[in-house]
């Protein structure tokens, strides 16, 4: 903000509900700060969100995820929908940095006063990935946006978890990347709710959409009454608007998704799971730094990691005895 | 790390110098023993490297196949590389008045380069182009423009190379021709070159304007037409020079420039030419980087590559076909903001490379290329670098002087094995279309360049004032800068929105609607592309009428609708 | 906790298509640990400041190659003002002619780093100027 006090968290929220986006920006920076402020934040967002339409869409890098969120960005602003999207780009383990290149593919969309777009590296939170990018998305939520869409890795345990936040998760596979057959391994497809197979004008794009339902059709569907993943052949980049093909059929997808949930109460299942896994994670990472804020300065925890060098102890007698003197208080 | 005290005003008397720094640099010896590419080479180089050699199989004279030491037997005892300095600069007047300035000067050919508006087949009142209009170049939207060009330059003594590379190279030639014939020239003895080489454009930018398959198309339609129709007009100069500006090595640079070339020979042959009709035509556009005898090396082992290639892979019979035809630009990459004058150095090396590399034509850059377009003292420095080196030197009285040095020879060999493995690279990605579609052409590039900053980064490689010697940075170009008049650019959009508004508007629908019908039925789109150009259709006109027949935009930049729908 | 992490937009303007410095830097800029959003080519004004808005950029880095420095500075920093961006950062890379550096930073320029600058002269400089209220 220019000059002056910063606003009060009370403030931002109450710009981030009229849809400022400039309110939106700055609390997600708290959130992805990790700063004390977070909690408060949250709990004045938290009403205001739970009703958008979350789709996650996950992949290996080049298999053309953000292209194709660039084609459903327009057809969802053209019914009238305003989006949001969060994409995420893995961190650098040794220096903590991130090259945040999603957002040039569907920048064009930046003007759009209906369309908001944040980029996030995947750095080390204490919560993990999960937790912040749960909390991001209640904040697009809140601001007013009817679909948010996720778009992350999918490798990584952390990214995996990020699932958990979306209704409809879009697996995007390509032919012959071999991805097909590490997918299944990584268990991801497992959660996917919808199989996109992107550059489908490759060589063998046939054989592993064949090979893809297969493997699907012995898995059974998911959830009661059964939802079977579809597989969905796409080409998202060509120069050429008439090379691009797959979008409507993969928006009917996603709609009729949607519609299952809702028709089938799993929706309610699938928000109870997000609530569920939030209030884990909240408690998790609040537990864990009430602990570690006790024991700040105390030196305790260096006796801790001694004792345990030492033979004289170990990590889980420790936690049990420092545990039992919390729930005492 | 920082060799050397930065440079600042003496002081009187020894005192600040510090003598352990001294002794060190009067031991001091070179940190690296690999070339700029990174390949090690060896204290000396003796006839026992050369063991194996077959003279008449590997290198041959000057003028002999495979070609090695030079295409013509004589080299400059024949005649001199065409001193062609690039121009072009704010208006078609604008530059054609710096043209004259190089011919005054004892320039011996015309190179004239178009600006970014132009290559992205811009008209100058474009919305994207109106803010930059002849800031790096010369905008031709009209036949007019190219009118005002050409001037009174007489197109039948006047060798001229004109650079416009991307798919707007169709229209350029279209204008060129159309202005040659309305002055009554026979097209038949025209010389001169065209770059025209939409491919390689595709990594300066320009992705937007060059489509792989449009082109291959528009480059292969302007190759055709000149091969039918002027013979004296080398209608491509395949640009390996870019490449090179991108950070890649040396061998590399000549791999992904054959490659490339490999993409519209396979397209002439496929369009029923025969390889010694149209091979004798191409040329290439190679750096000399400031990596001296590695350069020199480099266009050796590109010569020798391409005869074997053109003989070998593609069954040429014509030894016309087999030589390796270049222009070289001196490195702009070599160059630096920092101490600029020393950039004079880095060029006359990088010139003499060229010349004992055996080049046909050359470009030296000006010192101040890393900050502004040249000055018309920075081109005349050029010019008399170029100067110097042929009238007194004497490196010029004898073809390929370093032919037959145990390490010449020996690195030749090397650029040459490690191109060839670049190429299998290229291959392993399917082919040099693949590897262009896959993007990983563009990884490549991206990589190098990484690499390349990490060098002067760490200290790997030195360079006089940025790593080394460093000193208090410059407040002023040392011989001016090059503005372009502001009044340049609104003359020429206003002038373009005259033409829009008083032309012939039955001749010019008729002339695109042939235009139109030539795209779709696969036909040359040049002579339709000149008949266009002589009812005053502009660049954008042109280029955004070809593009909709093949499925693009009309505009590469998405914002105008063509008014012939 | 604090923010550790530095979020730099870097960008092209216009129509010019040299972009190897500007990838260079992103990657660069990624191993010394900031956060980095590469716009790409093609850029204009509004749509680099509206991603700076969004992302809540600490720094704006722009790359001229093509002699149009003069022309788009004023724009960036207009549009800049305009969205009470006058805390973030705005540098500038490329090439240009030192004539023109204390002109871009009267027009609201707070750095230049010019070909042949080292990578760790531009962290050092962001590092040590960026989020000063933090």
């Amino acid at each position: 903000m220019p000059g002056g006090t910063p606003a009060s968290p009370g403030e931002m929220v109450e710009r981030l509900v009229a849809g400022d986006r400039r309110a939106a920006a700055r609390l997600i920076t708290l959130i992805e700060d990790q700063s004390e402020l977070s909690g408060e934040v949250m709990k004045l967002v938290y009403p205001h969100s739970g009703r958008a339409v979350i789709l996650g869409l996950t992949g290996s890098g080049g298999s053309g995820k953000s292209t194709l969120i660039n084609h459903l960005i327009a057809r969802f602003r053209r019914k009238g929908q305003r989006v949001g999207v969060v994409a995420v780009d893995p961190s650098s383990p040794f220096s903590g940095g991130a090259l945040l290149g999603d957002r040039l593919r569907f920048q064009s969309h930046s003007l759009d006063p209906g369309v908001y777009i944040r980029s996030m590296g995947s750095r080390g939170y204490l919560g993990g990935l999960a937790r912040a990018t749960g909390d991001v998305v209640r904040i697009m939520e809140a601001m007013g946006n009817d679909l948010v869409m996720v778009e992350t890795l999918g490798a990584g345990q952390d990214e995996i978890d990020i699932i958990d936040v979306v209704q409809t998760c879009l697996l995007i596979l390509t032919p012959g990347m071999g991805d097909d057959i590490q997918a299944m391994k990584a268990g991801i497809m497992e959660v996917a709710d919808l199989i996109v197979l992107n550059k489908a004008d490759l060589d063998g794009a046939t054989a592993c959409r064949k090979a893809l339902e297969a493997t699907i059709g012995l898995a059974g569907g998911k959830g009661e009454g059964g939802w079977t993943p579809p597989v969905i052949p796409t080409v998202a980049t060509g120069s050429r608007p008439e090379d691009v093909r797959g979008i409507d059929e993969l928006v009917e997808a996603i709609e009729a998704h949607q519609a299952y949930l809702s028709r089938s109460l799993t929706l309610e299942a699938v928000r109870a799971r997000r609530v569920e896994r939030e209030l884990g994670l909240v408690f998790k990472d609040e537990v864990e730094k009430l602990v570690f804020k006790a024991l700040k300065g105390t030196g305790k925890k260096r006796d801790y990691i001694e004792a345990i060098l030492a033979g004289r102890g170990d990590p889980y007698s420790i936690v049990e005895e420092v545990l039992g003197a919390f729930v005492k208080d | 790390m920082s060799r050397g005290r930065a440079f600042k005003e003496a002081e009187a008397g020894c005192g600040q110098v510090n003598w352990d720094d001294y002794l060190k640099a009067y031991y001091d010896k070179p940190e690296s023993a690999r070339t700029w590419s990174g390949y090690e080479v060896k204290e000396i180089y003796t006839p026992a490297d050369r063991a194996g050699q077959d003279y008449r199989r590997d290198i041959g004279d000057a003028g002999q196949y495979p070609f090695t030491r030079g295409i013509h037997p004589n080299m400059f005892r024949g005649r001199y590389w065409t001193r062609r300095e690039v121009v072009g600069i704010g208006s078609p007047a604008d530059t054609h008045e710096r043209a004259a300035f190089c011919f005054e000067q004892g320039g011996t050919g015309l190179n004239t380069i178009a600006d970014v508006t132009y290559e992205m087949g811009l008209d100058a009142d474009h919305p994207w182009a109106v803010n930059e209009v002849g800031l790096t170049g010369v905008n031709i939207t009209s036949l007019r423009d190219m009118e005002t060009l050409v001037g009174d330059i007489p197109l039948d003594k006047v060798s001229w190379s004109v650079i416009t590379a991307s798919t707007a190279a169709a229209v350029t030639m279209a204008q060129y021709v159309a202005v040659a014939q309305a002055k009554g020239y026979d097209l038949s003895l025209l010389r001169g070159s065209i770059q025209n080489d939409p491919i390689h454009f595709r990594y300066c930018g320009f992705r937007p304007a060059c489509p792989l398959d449009l082109s291959i198309k528009l480059g292969a339609d302007v190759m055709e037409f000149c091969t039918r129709h002027m013979p004296k007009w080398y209608y491509t100069t395949v640009n390996m020079y870019d490449l090179r500006e991108q950070g890649i090595t040396a061998p590399q640079e000549v791999a992904f420039g054959l490659g490339i070339a490999r993409c519209y020979i396979n397209e002439l042959i496929q369009r029923g030419l025969d390889i010694d009709q149209f091979a004798p035509r191409f040329t290439f556009y190679v750096s000399c980087h400031v990596d001296f005898f590695e350069e020199i090396a480099k266009i050796r082992a590109a010569r020798r590559m391409w005869a074997r290639l053109l003989k070998e892979r593609y069954g040429a019979k014509d030894p016309r076909s087999m030589q390796f035809r270049f222009a070289v630009h001196t490195a702009g990459c070599s160059l630096i903001p920092q101490q600029p004058l020393n950039n004079l150095v880095r060029i006359a090396y990088e010139a003499l490379a060229a010349v004992l590399g055996g080049v046909q034509s050359l470009h030296c850059c000006s010192y101040d290329e890393p900050m502004c377009l040249p000055t018309e003292k920075g081109h005349l420095q050029a010019l008399r670098t170029q100067q110097i080196i042929a009238y007194e030197t004497g490196v010029t009285n004898v073809a390929d002087p370093l032919g037959g040095s145990y390490y010449v020879e020996s690195l030749t060999d090397k650029m040459e094995e490690e191109a060839l493995k670049v190429m299998q690279q290229v291959e392993d990605q399917g082919g040099m279309e693949e590897a262009i579609r896959t993007e990983w052409l563009d990884r490549q590039f991206e990589m190098e360049a990484v690499k390349r900053q990490r060098e002067v980064d760490d200290g790997q490689k030195l360079i006089v004032g940025v790593n080394i010697f460093t000193s208090e940075p410059e407040k002023a170009t040392p011989l001016g800068v090059q503005r372009i008049p502001e009044q340049s650019a609104q003359q020429q959009i206003e002038e373009v929105r005259r033409l829009k508004a008083e032309r012939d508007e039955t001749k010019l629908n008729r002339a695109i609607r042939r235009l139109r019908e030539d795209a779709q039925a696969g036909r040359n789109t040049i002579p339709a592309m000149i008949e266009a150009t002589k009812a005053l259709a502009t660049t954008g006109e042109i280029l955004g009428t070809v593009r909709q027949v093949f499925g693009y935009a009309y505009d590469p930049m998405g914002i105008i609708e063509s008014p012939f729908n | 906790m604090g923010k550790e992490k530095i979020k730099v937009i870097v960008s092209k303007v216009g129509l010019d298509g040299h972009d190897r410095g500007a990838k260079v830097v992103a990657s660069l800029l990624r191993e010394a640990g900031l956060e980095v959003v590469y716009l790409g080519l093609y850029q204009t004004p509004e749509g680099i400041i509206q991603a700076a808005v969004d992302e809540d950029a600490d720094v704006i880095g722009l790359s001229y190659l093509s002699g149009e420095h003069l022309v788009y500075t004023p724009k960036i920093v207009e549009e800049m003002r305009r969205n009470g961006l006058d805390d973030v950062l705005l540098l500038v890379g490329g090439s240009f002619p030192p004539e023109d550096i204390p002109l871009m930073k009267q027009m609201g320029v707070d750095e230049v780093f010019r070909g042949g600058s080292l990578t760790e002269d531009i962290v050092g400089y962001i590092r040590r100027n960026a989020r000063q209220e933090a």
